[in-house]
């Protein structure tokens, strides 16, 4: 009700979730009398409604359409809430793989909330329920990576993003303004992904992802070296090692690097004696998926897939476990498990077992959202709380290390990029405030002998709910008049 | 006899309900009910704003009584940081709801 009215030639973009956190990602644009809600994703760190973005500081039932850069649940999670139980009436898009992993792993989220709620009258503890979820699946459109669709003059197209399989980036046009959302995305060739690409047409305005910062990442090369060492001197001295993954995405890089290290050095591994468990039912089912849409990935992986004529994703080395009813602990072992932040479910369990041997090792390899435990575990705190009895905690004596195979671009990467898409107005989301702000000041420094030229960089970090309002006159020429 | 109050988050389709014994409710008390009932959790990280559906009008003191069979609408916002009266700054959010603890010194 506090939304005045947008000024005809003003471009307006709000935050209900994604800005100054990492978590609930949906951001607003609103240009021309159209609007376009760009994520609708849920807080790993919260549940329930406490994890949604702030749907209450805007009036949904005006946005024309809503696109869903990738499946992780950051960014889709709460798809079904919004098509469901708010006003929302838009159209919603999405690519082809992005939409066939999404259903496994949203039935999948409403299944692991059912069983969190502690009292069976907790009737209304889930956001949605399984019903919602597959009546609003036959709505989502899908859209091909590089095809153009027009939604009522709101022009968009889908990039590869790298990130996982599926991410897409949108270039979206209104009325000869030009957005680019980078979504989650990376700008390195891993095991099965292509870099993101550089759209191209350019862009008046970039809606950019910051989760690194002004970080730096190690080689990739060094950070498998390292990954698999540790890995392998673990188990060699009798430990077992616990992988907390996201159930698809990024796991299956991992496990690409692991099924062929034990093929490699299978002697040394005790003859293949030491196993590698996947606790995700989630996985098996959704091998099909990433068997379908193996021409999506790179060159490399597609060659593997034409010249063995099997599913590069079946691996020889890994096998999949159901439950931990049918694991027997009885030696080292390598366990990769859900979810990947440690919240509650298998890799929780797994961690609460195992953490109080110092022979075994927790390795985290995506990023940790501030509130999680695997962001509490890398403090190497003497002790952790039990989740399945509240009042107790755990000696934790286990080794924690961290390796990141996230698949979000570091500062270099970023700032490549940033410089080739070439936009004027670059608006920072998915970071904690504090990398958020260096990667600002870093941007500003770097673009400063532009400063009071007509291609002047205006960077922005909105909190979320505060608007960044941008002055377009004629196209091309941009003023900021708001934050 | 139980008395009701009827809620809807802004953004939301569907009416949920406070029950409560009495003729009205505090604004104080039934934000406390609304995130322990919707479990928002304990109110560091939002705001809970009550609004009269049919004007529009803020709730804004927290001992305003809303009687029985009242409709409210409800909009769960950022926490914002505030300039207090004596130069401190501090968090604007939901928590003394959770912890009970009424505010003291209201401002204007
Ligand atoms: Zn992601
Ligand atoms: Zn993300």
């Amino acid at each position: 009700m506090e939304q005045e009215q947008v000024a005809k030639t003003s471009f307006r973009f709000f935050g209900l979730g994604g800005s100054n956190e990492v978590g609930r990602s949906c951001h607003i644009l609103q240009y021309k009398g159209k609007t376009v809600m760009l994520d609708a994703g849920v807080h790993p760190a919260h549940q329930g409604l406490a994890s949604l973005p702030f749907y209450d500081e805007f009036d949904l039932s005006t946005v024309d359409i809503l696109l869903i850069s990738h499946f992780h649940l950051d960014h889709a999670a709460s798809l079904p809430y919004v098509m469901q139980r708010t006003n929302f009436h838009g159209r919603v898009f999405m690519t082809h793989p992005t939409k066939a992993i999404y259903r496994w792993l949203l039935s999948d989220f409403v299944k692991v909330t059912n069983i969190g709620s502690t009292s069976p009258l907790d009737k209304d503890e889930n956001l949605y329920s399984d019903e919602d979820l597959a009546e609003s699946f036959d709505r989502i459109e899908t859209i091909d990576y590089h095809s153009t669709m027009d939604v009522n003059g709101i022009k968009f197209t889908a990039f590869h993003a790298g990130h996982v399989l599926g991410a897409a980036m949108f270039q979206i046009e209104i009325a000869g303004l030009r957005v680019l959302f980078t979504g989650d995305y990376s700008r390195e060739v891993d095991r099965h992904l292509n870099s993101a690409e550089v759209p191209p047409l350019p862009s008046d305005v970039l809606i950019v992802e910051s989760t690194f910062g002004t970080a730096t990442h190690e080689p990739r090369v060094n950070r498998e070296r390292k990954l698999t060492q540790l890995i392998h001197s673990t188990v060699m001295r009798g430990g077992r090692v616990l992988l907390p993954v996201f159930a698809l995405g990024r796991a299956q890089e991992i496990m690409l690097i692991l099924d062929e290290y034990w093929s490699q050095h299978a002697n040394e591994l005790a003859n293949g004696q030491v196993p590698i468990f996947y606790a995700s039912n989630l996985a098996r089912k959704c091998m099909s998926v990433f068997q379908t849409y193996v021409n999506m990935m790179n060159d490399d992986i597609r060659k593997k897939f034409r010249d063995s004529q099997s599913n590069p994703f079946i691996f020889k080395n890994i096998s999949y476990l159901k439950n931990l009813d049918e694991f027997q602990d009885f030696g080292p072992s390598v366990m990769l498990a859900s979810p990947g932040m440690l919240q509650n479910g298998l890799s929780r369990d797994l961690l609460e077992k195992w953490c109080p041997d110092d022979k075994n090792l927790v390795l985290i390899t995506g990023y940790s959202v501030e509130g999680t435990m695997a962001k509490f575990i890398m403090l190497e705190p003497d002790t952790i709380p039990s989740i399945n009895n509240p009042d107790m905690t755990i000696p934790r004596r286990c080794q924690v290390e961290e390796i990141s195979f996230a698949a979000h671009v570091d500062f270099r990467e970023n700032l490549e990029f940033i410089e080739k898409i070439g936009a004027t107005n670059i608006i920072l989301v998915h970071g904690e405030s504090n990398p958020m702000g260096r990667l600002k000041s870093a941007l500003l420094s770097n673009f400063a002998s532009l400063k009071g030229t007509e291609t002047e960089v205006h960077v922005f970090n909105p909190r979320n709910c505060v608007a960044v309002d941008l002055e377009f006159k004629g196209i091309k020429i941009a003023k900021a008049v708001g934050n | 006899m139980s008395s009701t109050i009827f809620f809807k988050f802004r953004s939301q389709k569907d009416t949920s309900r406070i029950l409560f014994d009495g003729t009205g409710i505090t604004v104080f008390d039934l934000k406390r009910d609304i995130i322990q009932e919707t479990k928002l959790g304990d109110g560091t990280d939002f705001q809970l704003r009550l609004y009269n559906p049919d004007t529009g009008e803020e709730y804004e003191d927290d001992s305003y009584v809303i009687p029985r069979s009242s409709s409210v609408e409800v909009r769960r916002s950022p926490a914002i940081k505030v300039n207090g009266l004596n130069g401190r700054v501090s968090l604007g959010n939901a928590s003394r709801y959770v912890t009970g603890k009424p505010r003291v010194n209201k401002m204007s």
